[in-house]
């Protein structure tokens, strides 16, 4: 018998993951009014190169799981999603010759089909088996699953990002950054470098990302060429929409909230036999629609 | 430089003003009025019917085995006057056409099989289906804007796949539903020429539209919605009247495409078909009507142009190209259309399209690209 716990413990699983892209996501929407189609081949890169770096740079090697490669290979992939991050910003976002929000959403999804083609020719399509930072996991106390060690890692990790953006944005860089969003010329006037500050949004999107890559691909222990965009892109937009886009605490509701939806609405499918194809992109729709039309805003953003 | 300004009184700064506005009417009223040679329009209409006794000679010439694709060709130009409509003309975004494609496919292979109607009644099907498709999101798009919208469109359009698309007794399942072509239609060479003549009617349509006071109030929506509603343009309706016209013509498009193959089957309308739309329209140059046409037939051909080059040309770029990069070299070509030439193809053409429209060569007007109007969602 799966109790209510139990559902709220599995959609945490899928959930923070789906938060931590979110988190990035809302990052860069606040940063820079971009909404970062491309947040989920953010961590897809990284966790490949760390990938590479635990099998000794070996393109279908065995993954070496000691502590030293473990975190040197953590390391390496957090430096790759800085970079990978302000090089989108460099090379694509800032050369855009026409820009509306909608051409460069449309430009970071080229980004993002860019780089999920290019793993797809270098990598192949297939899984490859990927560690986790914690193996097994516990009895909660009066539920039936087991909570994998993976997850709490990953809310510990969600955490903590969220609380440090969340107190970025009362700093005086924080400030800047959202000055430079609001209205780049003046912040310009204010001795702002418009340009140094899209270069760290991005950058630290790209921390996120990396931190989710390697987090996502522990939640199946395994990692494919565009694994992230396949599985958490769609649900950590949906997150990051219902949570309000600006807000960071909000980024992380939603999509924890959207976690235990999807959990919830494949239970109540398996439960009551409903045969429903696809319960977790009806409750999904539903719920962003729901939300939307009571709040435009989301659920935690604030009213232009 | 500074002392000839102070001399300057208010009243020659703005009688200089007035003589630039009156240079500037003289000029536009030069271009409207400017009628080309008689050699410029034996040229034109030279250049012209040559392009069309290409595109009617197209299924002809190609090997048999392709005649099925120059009718994709033609239905993705059709799908690429639909996106058109919204991209374009109305400024909203759309990521679930696959959604509207597919709805219309689905609708015309069950009014063909389950219903056993004839084929026009099916297309009529279709476009209601379609229709249907996009009115839904259409209501939703009155109350969202830009960018909320687009993440409304991507949810739908994978509901679509994951769930609409899945219901059995509706889209048969997995192995599809089957839409077989009407007998006059039967040979890939008929239907080829079939989805010309719809791709022509389109056009046509089309080109009416933007001539009539609704396409115009359509676009007046697209560069600021505010101000056309103080033109007396009412928003609501000519947002859904956008979302109306782009649906049916998805809707028929979807109808056309699962007759090519005469199956229409769930796979063949996931969301990565939605992004292909988006980024031929982008591509093609969102605004212009020739120009979405032609990125929408480059996409259809791309993974074949890409496969054919590879097997027969044994030269360097050729031998590292196969149909597998094919999202590669799209994602490629979205990303330098973007930073280049945001206009797309049609800004890159704008001389020449200008020329066959009956113009100077020098004189592009065109406006194409996405326009930044209608699209500052701020939350």
């Amino acid at each position: 018998m799966t109790t209510i716990l139990d559902v709220i413990l599995l959609g945490l699983q899928t959930g923070a993951v789906f938060s931590l892209v979110s988190l990035g996501v809302a990052l860069v929407y606040k940063a820079t009014r971009i909404v970062n189609f491309a947040q989920g081949e953010l961590g897809t890169i990284p966790a490949f190169i760390a990938y590479i770096v635990m099998t000794g740079f070996q393109v279908n090697g065995e993954p070496v799981t000691d502590r030293g490669r473990l975190w040197i290979a953590t390391l390496v992939a957090l430096v790759v999603g800085a970079g990978f991050g302000i090089l989108v910003n460099t090379l694509v976002i800032r050369r855009l010759a026409a820009v509306s929000p909608v051409t460069s959403l449309v430009a970071t999804a080229g980004v993002m089909l860019l780089s999920s083609a290019m793993a797809q020719i270098f990598f192949e399509p297939k899984a490859r088996r990927f560690p986790q930072y914690v193996g097994g996991g516990f009895r909660f106390p009066g539920a039936d699953v087991t909570v994998a060690w993976q997850t709490i890692v990953t809310l510990i990790v969600l955490a903590g990002a969220a609380a440090l953006l969340a107190l970025l944005f009362r700093t005086p860089p924080g400030v800047a950054l959202l000055a430079t969003a609001q209205e780049p010329f003046a912040a310009e006037l204010q001795g702002i470098s418009v340009s140094g500050m899209r270069t760290l949004a991005w950058g630290l999107a790209g921390v996120l990302g990396a931190l989710a890559g390697l987090l996502g691909a522990g939640v199946f222990a395994s990692i494919a060429p565009a694994f992230m965009t396949s599985t958490f892109l769609i649900p950590a937009l949906t997150g990051a929409v219902l949570g309000g886009l600006t807000s960071m605490v909000g980024a992380v509701a939603g999509g924890l909230l959207l976690g235990i939806v999807v959990q919830a609405a494949n239970q109540i499918n398996r439960s009551f036999d409903l045969g429903i194809p696809g319960p977790p992109q009806v409750a999904a729709l539903l719920v962003l629609l729901i939300v939307l039309l009571v709040r435009p805003q989301g659920l935690l953003g604030k009213a232009a | 430089m500074a002392t000839q300004e102070h001399e300057l009184t208010v009243d020659e700064v703005m009688a200089e003003e007035e003589r630039e506005a009156e240079e500037l009417a003289r000029k536009a009223r030069e271009a409207r009025d400017w009628r080309p040679s008689r050699q410029g329009v034996v040229a034109r209409f030279g250049v012209l019917g040559l392009l069309l006794v290409v595109v009617l000679a197209a299924p002809q010439l190609v090997p048999d085995v392709y005649t099925n694709l120059v009718a994709r060709a033609a239905v993705y130009a059709i799908v690429a006057l639909s996106m058109n409509v919204l991209v374009g003309y109305a400024g909203q975004v759309s990521l679930g056409h696959s959604a509207f494609v597919g709805v219309g496919a689905f609708g015309s292979a069950y009014a063909l099989t389950e219903m056993q109607l004839p084929f026009p009644a099916a297309l009529v099907m279709a476009a209601l289906t379609g229709a249907v498709g996009a009115l839904a999101i259409g209501a939703v798009a009155l109350r969202l804007k830009g960018l909320y919208l687009a993440l409304v469109t991507i949810v739908y359009a994978f509901f679509a796949q994951e769930v609409v698309f899945n219901i059995r007794s509706l889209t048969g399942g997995g192995a599809g539903q089957p839409a077989p072509r009407p007998s006059y239609l039967a040979s890939d060479l008929r239907y080829a020429y079939f989805c010309i003549a719809v791709l022509a009617v389109f056009l046509v349509f089309d080109w009416r539209l933007t001539g009539s006071k609704g396409g115009r109030a359509i676009q007046a929506l697209r560069d600021d919605e505010r101000v056309a509603a103080s033109w007396g343009i009412n928003v609501t309706s000519f947002k859904l009247l956008a979302f109306l016209i782009s649906g049916v013509i998805a809707g028929i498009a979807g109808g056309l495409l699962g007759s090519i193959e005469q199956v229409a089957v769930p796979l063949d309308f996931g969301f990565s078909l939605s992004l292909t739309f988006l980024v031929m329209t982008v591509v093609g140059g969102a605004g212009s009507r020739w120009g979405v046409i032609q990125g929408g037939v480059l996409f259809a051909l791309l993974p074949t142009l890409l496969e054919r080059a590879h097997e027969n040309f044994h030269v360097f770029p050729f031998t590292a190209i196969d149909a597998t990069i094919e999202p590669a070299i799209g994602a490629l070509l979205l990303l330098l259309t973007l930073i280049f030439t945001p206009g797309g193809i049609a800004q890159q053409q704008a001389h020449l399209l200008a020329w066959l429209s009956f113009r100077r060569f020098k004189d592009v007007r065109e406006t194409t690209g996405i326009a930044p109007g209608g699209m500052g969602a701020r939350p």
